[in-house]
């Protein structure tokens, strides 16, 4: 893994169309990208698709990463992330109303609490979820790591929508609470 | 997170649930209209993105098949769009895919459409069609009641002694034109009848066409610009 300041640097030069520094970004950092894709879209033919797009989207706003302040890791999670779950959803949003019932989310397997965080990374928003109750923090792990709308969260919690709506909002708040401490 | 600033509960709140995703299409379309004009919206959204990743930090890195870095390549750098583009499915998928401004779009790369949208209890469809490097960009919104789609370019024009036209791709059919687009930014399109109940599920795409628009009645220039339609 390169250090953040190599990153910084060539995502920079990237932002200026440098075809050499697009190329050594994508050796640097495609391994760490193509993981998260994988991890939420769970296929790997629509994962490497995801990929591709996810480049794309680099080359073309590289230049508004310095005025983002971004930093760099973030700003490039942060597009494959976000990319994957518009992927997600708009595969979701074929589906429905062509009969196939829209249940991306196989049952059994490990959870996004058991994958999400490798047990040596203890970063801060961990002990904050951890203040949280269970079925909280996996409502906010559910939306950020699998997509799921208030109407999912709250189907699989058994819950109104609006109750949802409620909870996580109040546990958005704590989490807040908490990582600014 | 910085310290020090001032926001609101309410504003923090709706600041991670944009971040999460959680947002409808009009909410999150307000949110973004706002953070345009907050910096401190802005650094809010940041200092979630910046709180969150950790939670996706931890996933194991895996190599992706070493074609992907060939295909992008070419797709970047390469020749122009592959002949035969229109004929496929997946393709058109793909492209709706990447064009979707979805919930989770990035902070940064701000669409403001200035649509007003029609009240009623008709459903509403609405879509974002963008280029990847958003140098076109059009919202459209289509009143199912009134039989009027609504469109407002916030970017981009036709190529000089070209125009724009604008197609519906319901399902599995073929492209079906919803006509030229107006020189102005702005405009309304009647919709015929018969095209109002393939909305659902589509996907709207900018095709570049002769004056006139495409003489076979399917598109026969580049496309330049997709996006899926939502229902509100």
């Amino acid at each position: 893994m390169a250090t953040r300041a190599e990153i910084e640097v060539l995502i920079a030069q990237v932002g200026m169309r440098d075809r050499a520094a697009f190329s050594s970004l994508y050796a640097r950092t495609s391994a760490k990208l193509f993981g998260v894709c994988l991890r939420i879209l769970k296929d790997r033919a629509a994962a490497e698709d995801a990929l591709q797009e996810v480049f794309v989207k680099i080359w073309y706003n590289a230049d508004k990463f310095i005025a983002g302040g971004y930093s760099p890791m973030t700003w490039l999670i942060t597009i494959a992330r976000n990319h994957a779950i518009d992927r997600l959803r708009a595969a979701q949003a074929l589906t429905q109303g062509m009969g196939a019932e829209a249940d991306a989310v196989p049952d059994g397997g490990p959870g996004p609490e058991a994958l999400a965080v490798a047990a040596s990374q203890r970063a801060a928003i961990d002990g904050c979820l951890e203040e949280l109750e269970d079925d909280k923090a996996d409502a906010v792990r559910g939306a950020y790591l699998e997509g799921y709308s208030y109407q999912q969260l709250a189907d699989r919690s058994g819950v109104p929508v609006n109750t949802m709506r409620t909870w996580l909002r109040r546990s958005l708040l704590k989490l807040r609470d908490c990582l600014t401490r | 997170m910085t310290d020090g600033r001032q926001i609101t509960g309410d504003d923090a709140s709706r600041a991670a649930e944009y971040v999460l995703g959680l947002m409808g299409a009009f909410e999150r379309r307000a949110f973004e209209a706002e953070m345009a004009e907050s910096a401190v919206l802005r650094d809010e959204v940041r200092a979630w993105d910046e709180d969150l990743i950790s939670l996706a930090q931890g996933f194991d890195e895996v190599a992706p098949g070493p074609h992907v870095r060939g295909a992008l390549e070419d797709r970047l750098f390469g020749r122009e769009a592959r002949r035969g583009i229109w004929s496929s499915l997946s393709l058109w998928r793909g492209l709706a895919g990447a064009a979707l401004v979805g919930a989770a779009a990035l902070a940064f790369v701000l669409m403001r459409p200035v649509v007003l949208l029609p009240a009623g209890d008709a459903p509403v469809f609405v879509s974002q069609i963008a280029t990847e490097d958003n140098a076109l960009q059009m919202a459209a919104v289509f009143d199912a009641g009134a039989g009027v789609l609504q469109i407002n370019r916030v970017a981009g024009a036709p190529a000089e002694g070209r125009v724009l036209e604008l197609w519906l791709i319901a399902g599995e059919g073929a492209p079906v034109s919803l006509g030229v687009l107006p020189p102005e930014r702005r405009g309304r399109i009647a919709v015929p009848e018969a095209l109002a109940d393939q909305f659902r599920n589509a996907v709207m795409a900018i095709s570049d066409e002769p004056p006139g628009g495409s003489p076979t009645g399917a598109p026969t220039g580049r496309v330049l610009a997709v996006g899926v339609v939502t229902a509100l």
